[in-house]
């Protein structure tokens, strides 16, 4: 929804529309603040710009506004970190139970995607494994187990407003639903080495039935 | 008499600047003119400054080996040989008794023993020599062993941390020395004490990590 | 007392006669030269480092052009004239260092602490001025190494100034070898220097200041270099243990930051970011003390809330300790964990929030000057809000696991540095200029490069939050390789054009320092009408800070406007008789 208005990239994933949110809300309370600062900073320039024969009034501070202001932040802060807080529980700890599994492996300078084959089971060795495509059904939750080769990559979905890194020597498990097929990109978000710039894949977000015939015909492809 | 006084006062607050020790203690003396005497020495602020980072250089590099050893499946690593514990038991007593007998000479000096302070700064030296001599020889077993820089975490770690312990101690040795040798001159005396004291500050923090690195790395 | 301290002074003076050429300008321990030299080494690092940001520019706007004028530079740079990916990530990790390292570092407590210290708590010069000269040289040799890592074979380093391991950690995966092992050491060494300059900082404001200097007396320049001082003294060497490590992994085959024998990728995150947290409170928090000495001087009236602006800083100090993790919040790092360094981030805004609003009151019913350095002073507070307030985004975890890595955080870095660090330098060096080198800098020049700055500097760095909503990744060399970002290439070029004019218009403030060198108008002792101790004598003080006596202090820095006197200052050593009986 805030492409409409704000650059982000079409949205189609569950979560999404909460992390927008909680952009949108944070955007407005920092219009509040910064508008009200400035406003008035610029009223204080321009009211007590130097005249001739004008002096300041003597004036050291006022413990009662320090306190108002204070603990006026301290609560606008706190009520901010528990509103944000059960929207990236959701997001990182835990989830859905997964209908799709994959596993992601990042290295210099590509994606490798693997399926399950036809035994419905990962890590098996009908397991099909293609780069830099990423296709799963649409409204389905997904499960990744994102692990890398060599350096740390950063598993970015801009249009599912997805990012997580992908780090040597461990395994993160991330999640996620679309909610519309369609065309999407993958570039890696961590500084990676000289092909770093560049480095992407595709994700094609595709109706069940399309999806399991893709996956049957990689299948026949690569055994 | 007159520097037993200057005992008492200095067992209570050792760190107290007593009277004109500008020079010794590299206070220029080119601050404020009229402003009093300071509570602590300059030299003394910036020895206790200098242990502090020297604190947080330990502190980064216990920080990371807990990590790998909390990591670790096994620790030691099964090749790997175990380290010389009996021995470094020894090793760390000698360490703590130099801390006693470093305390001793700095006690003498307050109380203008010359030949007492000498001969404590001297015992002091030995056994920190002794503590590195033993450490060499454990060293050269352990790569004889095997146990190598790069071998692991385990290897890694041991030696970076017991390294870079050795490296102050050295540092603190060769100081040490500089401070026998203006002691063996005269140097210092109740009046002024600065250099012991500031020798002696860093030779506690030397000793003092040294516990924790060694519950951490060899008995934990 | 006053006349042995005359005869003290004289002494200086014929010392200072004595003493060679060597001695006085290049290996002097005088706290004024030394603050001197670390002024021309940051400016003269700021050129390379505005370089280099001018031709990552270049390359974003027009990638994967070849541009005849590059062939220019030498191979580290360009490839048969263009800028290709590894010279690319070369370029803004060096940018990066140097900005951070050797020039807002250097400026703010190098030069700034150097000169000030001494001069405004009434010292005559460091505590330990040979340690002082040191600390230079040292930090000099820091920056040529630092330099030469751009000649070696295999490029500089290219694993960006947070040298994310295990990129930074093997050779093969960044393709630079010696550069990064250069990069390591650099760094290290400059720990060195700047730990000898804390320990001259902090000994000598605990043990040398002046009588009737108490700590709530002390200018808040002096709070925040002191506080800074001790951030670089406990934060540094955290990260020297870090680098050592890694210079481990890179050349002795140890595997720290490497998956395999039990290696950790995420330590050196953590390592880098528990030092590097406060270490951007390091860079901001004497441009918050500069800020307060112009604001509270140009308004002519007290600073508002003095205690609460140093206990601000002191909590900024201590919050900074616990809040590293808001970098890693997508790093792989327990999420939970996450959750509560996102609380602490959060809280780590109150104490910036006070020091802003307690510059708002300050300027409530002040008699404001628009004086060049006033101008960047409040830009510093309208653009610091700015940066502050971007990062509280940053802070939400759910909303950074979007913006993470993207030009919305470069942004955030450009306002809080660049509209902070930067302009409080700005401000602060025309400020004290006079003090410096005895003469006005040119007060036209100085608005219009303030003015061609400010308005440059917001068309070149706003726009980035909008590449970053985008999804605009970081650190890639080619926005065209990706279809999602086409459409916001007319923004990179817009950003590009701005940039240009930002880097052209530094070149004012250049000419104005060497113009006015020489032909500036010669400065009063006191031309700002400034309380603080430093304007109590000549313009520039001799060796020894004061031909007479140190002055004494009878009352707080920002007694500006009082009632007490006619005219609208009150200078801290001005004995009022009945003030002389407080003091005693
Ligand atoms: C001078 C340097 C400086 C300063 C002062 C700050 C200040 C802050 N920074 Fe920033 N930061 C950097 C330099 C700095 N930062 C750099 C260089 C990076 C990038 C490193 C890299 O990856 O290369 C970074 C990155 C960075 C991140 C990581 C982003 C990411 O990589 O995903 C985060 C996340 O939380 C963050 C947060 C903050 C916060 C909350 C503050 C707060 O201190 C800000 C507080 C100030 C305000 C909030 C504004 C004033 C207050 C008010 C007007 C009161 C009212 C306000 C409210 C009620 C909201 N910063
Ligand atoms: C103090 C810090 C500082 C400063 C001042 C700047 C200044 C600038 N930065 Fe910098 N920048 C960073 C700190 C800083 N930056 C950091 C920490 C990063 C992150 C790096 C990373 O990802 O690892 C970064 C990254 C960064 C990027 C992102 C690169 C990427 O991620 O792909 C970009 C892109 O536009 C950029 C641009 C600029 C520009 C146009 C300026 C302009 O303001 C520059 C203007 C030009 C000058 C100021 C020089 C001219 C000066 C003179 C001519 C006078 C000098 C005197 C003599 C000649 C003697 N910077
Ligand atoms: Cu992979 Cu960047
Ligand atoms: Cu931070």
């Amino acid at each position: 929804m805030l492409e409409r208005y704000l650059w982000f990239p079409h949205d189609v994933s569950t979560f999404g529309p909460k992390i927008d949110n909680l952009f949108l809300v944070i955007f407005w309370l920092v219009m509040v603040v910064w508008i009200g600062t400035m406003v008035t900073f610029v009223v204080f320039l321009f009211k007590y710009r130097t005249r001739p024969g004008r002096k300041a009034e003597y004036l050291e501070g006022s413990n009662t506004l320090e306190v108002i202001w204070t603990s006026a932040t301290v609560v606008i802060f706190l009520v901010l970190a528990i509103a944000s807080r059960s929207t990236w529980a959701e997001i990182k700890e835990g989830g859905p139970p997964g209908d799709v599994f994959n596993i992601v492996t990042a290295k210099q300078f590509n994606w490798e995607m693997t399926y399950p084959g036809p035994d419905g089971k990962l890590g098996t060795k009908d397991d099909v494994t293609i780069e830099n495509e990423l296709h799963v059904p649409v409204n389905k939750v997904v499960r990744i187990d994102l692990t890398s080769k060599d350096v740390i990559h950063s598993f970015y979905l801009p249009n599912l407003r997805l990012r997580q890194d992908a780090v040597p020597g461990r395994t993160i498990h991330i999640w996620f639903e679309a909610t519309e097929t369609g065309q999407y990109e993958i570039p890696c978000s961590q500084l990676c080495g000289f092909g770093h710039s560049g480095m992407q894949g595709n994700m094609t977000v595709e109706s069940e039935a399309d999806y399991a015939k893709w996956l049957k015909d990689q299948y026949a492809q690569s055994h | 008499m007159a520097p037993g006084v200057k005992v008492s006062s200095a067992k209570v607050r050792p760190f107290v600047a007593p009277a004109r020790r500008h020079r010794t203690t590299g206070d220029s003396g080119s601050g404020g003119d009229h402003h009093e005497r300071p509570f602590i020495s300059n030299g003394m602020l910036a020895i206790l400054a200098l242990i502090g980072t020297e604190a947080m250089f330990f502190a980064g590099l216990l920080g990371s080996f807990l990590v790998f050893r909390l990591s670790a499946p096994f620790w030691p690593p099964p090749a790997l040989p175990r380290l010389p514990i009996t021995v470094t038991w020894v090793n760390t007593f000698v360490l703590m008794s130099s801390a006693v007998t470093m305390g001793l000479a700095v006690r003498a000096v307050h109380q203008n023993r010359q030949r007492r302070m000498r001969r404590f700064l001297l015992a002091t030296g030995g056994l920190g020599v002794t503590f590195l001599a033993v450490q060499g020889v454990e060293w050269i077993r352990l790569i004889a062993h095997g146990l190598k820089l790069s071998s692991g975490a385990y290897g890694g770690t041991f030696y970076t941390l017991i390294g870079c312990h050795a490296a102050h101690v050295t540092a603190a040795v060769i100081w040490l020395a500089c401070v026998i040798v203006a002691a063996m001159r005269g140097r210092y005396n109740a009046r002024n004490p600065g250099g012991v004291e500031l020798c002696a500050a860093y030779w506690y923090f030397v000793c003092a990590i040294w516990p924790v690195l060694f519950v951490m790395v060899y008995l934990m | 007392m006053s006349s042995s301290a005359a005869a003290a002074a004289h002494g200086a003076h014929t010392e200072h006669h004595e003493i060679g050429f060597v001695r006085t300008y290049i290996f002097s321990t005088d706290h004024k030269m030394i603050a001197r030299q670390f002024l021309f080494m940051a400016l003269f690092m700021m050129s390379i480092g505005g370089l280099m940001a001018m031709l990552m520019r270049l390359d974003l706007a027009w990638p994967d052009t070849q541009f005849s004028f590059l062939s220019i530079f030498p191979s580290f740079i360009q490839s048969d004239n263009a800028i290709v990916p590894n010279t690319y990530n070369s370029m803004f990790t060096m940018h990066a260092t140097i900005m951070i390292f050797f020039v807002v570092m250097p400026i703010l407590a190098g030069s700034f602490g150097n000169f000030l210290i001494p001069l405004m708590i009434g010292a005559r010069d460091m505590a330990f001025p040979l340690l002082n000269m040191l600390s230079f040289w040292v930090g000099g040799v820091a920056a040529v190494i630092m330099i030469a890592s751009f000649f070696v074979p295999g490029g500089p380093a290219a694993a960006g100034w947070t040298s994310y391991a295990p990129l930074s950690a093997v050779p093969v995966y960044s393709g630079v070898d010696w550069g990064q092992n250069l990069w390591c050491i650099s760094l290290i060494v400059l720990g060195v220097s700047s730990l000898m300059g804390s320990i001259n900082y902090i000994t000598t404001i605990i043990n040398m200041r002046t009588k009737g200097m108490t700590y709530f007396r002390m200018p808040l320049v002096i709070w925040s270099l002191f506080i800074t001082a001790i951030l670089l003294l406990l934060a540094l060497p955290v990260l020297t243990a870090a680098l050592s490590l890694l210079l481990f992994d890179r050349m002795a085959g140890t595997h720290f930051f490497l998956p395999g024998g039990g290696g950790e990728p995420l330590l050196w995150q953590h390592l880098f970011w528990f030092f590097g947290h406060p270490e951007v409170y390091i860079m901001i928090l004497p441009g918050m003390g500069v800020t307060s000495e112009l604001i509270a001087t140009f308004s002519r009236k007290p600073i508002f809330g003095y205690r609460s602006m140093a206990y601000a800083m002191i909590s900024i100090a201590f919050l900074s300790w616990i809040v590293w993790g808001h970098h890693m919040f997508v790093s792989g790092m327990d999420p939970r964990l996450g959750a509560s360094f996102m609380i602490t981030t959060m809280m780590i805004g109150v104490p910036s929030a006070i020091k802003t609003f307690n510059w708002l009151g300050t300027l409530y019913k002040g008699n404001i000057h628009y004086t060049s350095p006033m101008l960047h002073a409040l830009s510093f507070v309208s653009m610091f809000v700015i940066g502050g307030l971007s990062g509280v985004w940053m802070a939400c975890t759910p909303v950074d696991m979007y913006i993470h890595d993207t030009y919305f955080i470069v942004a955030h870095i450009h306002y809080v540095l660049f509209g902070g660090s930067l302009f409080a330098v700005f401000g602060g060096v025309i400020y004290w200029y006079p003090k410096m080198f005895g003469r006005m800098m040119n007060e036209t020049l100085g608005k219009v490069h303030f003015w061609l700055t400010f308005v440059a500097f917001n068309c070149t760095f706003f726009p980035m939050h909008i590449l970053g909503m985008g999804g605009h990744m970081r650190r890639i060399y080619n926005p065209d390789q990706y279809d999602f970002l086409k459409p916001l290439h007319g923004i990179n070029v817009f950003i590009s054009i701005s940039a240009f004019v930002l880097g052209a218009v530094q070149f004012l403030f250049l000419i104005n320092l060497i113009y006015s060198y020489f032909y500036g108008e010669k400065a009063s002792d006191n031309p700002w009408h400034a309380n603080t101790l430093e304007w109590t004598t000549p313009s520039p003080p001799p060796h020894g800070n004061w031909p007479g006596p140190v002055p004494e202090v009878y009352r707080g820095p920002y007694e500006y406007s009082s009632p007490e006197v006619e005219e609208d200052y009150l200078p801290q050593s001005r004995r009022l008789d009945h003030a002389a009986v407080a003091a005693d």
